[in-house]
C-alpha cells in the first residue's frame, strides 16, 4: 500500500460520521410479509397513468397531429414535431438532467457506462448518464426532442406481465422482434414503466416522451426507444444500433 | 444463520441482522452522500428493500456486500435527487484517539494541515472517484467487496482506484 493509500485509510478513521441511529424498530415496523419467490427473476410492469405533469415539465408535446416532416437517423425515418403546444417555461437543461441524469460527452458515456454502448450511426445531440449506469442518447433539442434511446444494464423483461397489465391499461402492445430477440412496441395511452431491478425490487421509470416506445433486452441490458415512430420504423431503428 | 432464518420470513432474525449491520450500512451511506439525513433514509430504505428481496438472496452468499449494494444504490439515488454531494468533514484533532506518544505541537500542527489538505482534495474529486476511494480506504473494503457494492467488475475497481489516486495526487499538487 502506497503512502497516499495509507494516509487515506488513516483519514477515513478520522472522518466525522454521525452516530448510527438504531434503525431496527423503524425497519421492522415497515416490513411487509416476504414476497413469494418470483418464478421469473426480473419483471417489468407497465401501468397506464397520467403524465401531464411530466409532459409539462419536459416541455414535450403530445401532439401527433403536429407532425410535419421526417428526418433520418441511421437507416430509419423518424417523424419530427414542428409545432409545440404552449407550456410553462422551464429551464430545459435542468429538467432533462432531473429526468435523465447528468449531461456528459459521448466519449465520457462510453468510458463511464461500464458496458459497451449500442449506438446509432448518427451521433446523438446530447448524452446523459443516469442512475444505475443508464445512458440516454437524445436527438433533437431539450425543448423539441425527436428521439430518445436509453439503455440500462441488469434489467430485463417479463412478457407475461406486459400483456396482462397493458391490455387492461389501454396501451396497445405488439410483440415484435429485434435481431431475433423478443421486443415490445407500446403505443396508445401514455404509460409509466415500473422496472424491477436485480433484487426484484420495483423501480419507477417514466417513459420520458409519452410517445411510442420500443422495449427489448439485448446483451444484459434493457434498451428502449421513445419517439413518434411507427412499429416498423422503430424496429428498423433498433436493428441499426451497433 | 440469521440471514437464512430471515430469508424464511423470521422477522426477529431480521431485526438482529439490522442491528448487526446498521453501523456499516449507515457509514457506507454517509460516506457516499455526506448527509446524515440522506444516510439515515438510505439505510432504512435499504434494509426494507433488502427484506423484500431476501427470497432471492442466494443461500450461502455473503450478506454484507449484498446489503451494502442495496444501501449504496439508495444513497446514490438520494445524492442524485439532491443534485449535490456534501463535503466530508474531519473530527477535531482532540477527538482523534491515538495510542502513540503525544506529538510535539509543531508536528501536530503539520499533521493537522496535511490531513485537512488531503480531505479537501478528496472532496474536490468527482463522485465516481470519491466513491471508489471511500469504499477502498474509508470503509476499508477489499476489491471484490467494493466491486459488489458499486455494482462493477473487480477489474473496473482496480482501474478506477488507480485513476482516482492519480487524480488525487494531481489535486494535492495544485
Amino acid at each position: 500500500m502506497s503512502e497516499l493509500e495509507q494516509a487515506l485509510v488513516a483519514l477515513g478513521r478520522e472522518l466525522v460520521v454521525p452516530e448510527t441511529p438504531d434503525l431496527a424498530p423503524r425497519v421492522l415496523a415497515a416490513l411487509e410479509r416476504p414476497a413469494r419467490p418470483s418464478r421469473i427473476r426480473l419483471v417489468v410492469v407497465f401501468a397506464a397513468v397520467l403524465v401531464a405533469v411530466l409532459l409539462a415539465a419536459l416541455a414535450i408535446p403530445d401532439a401527433r397531429s403536429a407532425l410535419a416532416r421526417f428526418f433520418h437517423i441511421g437507416a430509419a425515418r423518424i417523424e419530427v414535431v414542428d409545432e409545440l403546444p404552449a407550456v410553462e417555461p422551464q429551464p430545459p437543461e435542468l429538467d432533462l438532467e432531473l429526468a435523465l441524469g447528468d449531461r456528459v460527452s459521448l466519449a465520457e458515456a462510453r468510458q463511464r457506462a461500464g458496458y459497451d454502448l449500442l449506438e446509432l450511426e448518427e451521433e446523438p445531440d446530447r448524452v446523459y448518464l443516469g442512475p444505475r449506469n443508464s445512458v440516454w442518447f437524445l436527438y433533437g433539442q431539450p425543448d423539441a426532442v425527436r428521439l430518445l434511446v436509453a439503455q440500462t444494464p441488469r434489467l430485463s423483461v417479463d412478457e407475461d406481465f406486459i400483456f396482462k397489465k397493458l391490455a387492461a391499461a389501454g396501451t396497445t402492445v405488439e410483440q415484435v422482434s429485434v435481431r431475433g430477440k423478443p421486443a415490445y412496441f407500446l403505443s396508445g395511452e401514455p404509460h409509466e414503466v415500473f422496472l424491477v431491478d436485480e433484487y426484484d425490487l420495483p423501480v419507477l421509470e417514466t417513459l420520458r416522451l409519452a410517445r411510442n416506445t420500443l422495449l427489448w433486452e439485448e446483451d444484459g441490458r434493457t434498451l428502449r426507444l421513445e419517439g413518434d415512430f411507427s412499429r416498423d420504423e422503430a424496429v428498423e431503428l433498433a436493428e441499426s444500433l451497433r | 444463520m440469521l440471514a437464512e432464518r430471515a430469508r424464511r420470513g423470521d422477522e426477529h432474525a431480521y431485526g438482529e441482522l439490522v442491528r448487526a449491520y446498521q453501523g456499516i450500512a449507515y457509514r457506507t451511506a454517509y460516506l457516499l452522500t455526506g448527509s446524515a439525513a440522506d444516510a439515515e433514509e438510505a439505510t432504512q430504505t435499504g434494509f426494507v428493500k433488502a427484506w423484500k428481496a431476501l427470497p432471492r438472496f442466494r443461500a450461502g452468499a455473503e450478506f454484507r456486500p449484498w446489503l451494502l449494494r442495496i444501501v449504496a444504490n439508495e444513497a446514490h439515488n438520494r445524492r442524485r435527487s439532491a443534485k449535490r454531494r456534501e463535503a466530508l468533514g474531519l473530527r477535531a484533532a482532540a477527538e482523534v484517539a491515538s495510542g502513540d506518544a503525544v506529538p510535539s505541537p509543531e508536528a501536530q500542527a503539520l499533521r493537522e494541515e496535511q490531513r485537512h489538505e488531503l480531505l479537501a482534495a478528496v472532496n474536490r474529486l468527482d463522485e465516481r472517484d470519491r466513491d471508489v476511494l471511500a469504499c477502498r480506504y474509508f470503509l476499508e473494503l477489499g476489491e471484490e467487496e467494493t466491486a459488489q457494492v458499486l455494482g462493477v467488475r473487480r477489474g473496473t475497481v482496480k482501474s478506477r482506484t488507480a485513476r482516482a489516486l492519480d487524480r488525487l495526487r494531481g489535486e494535492l499538487e495544485r
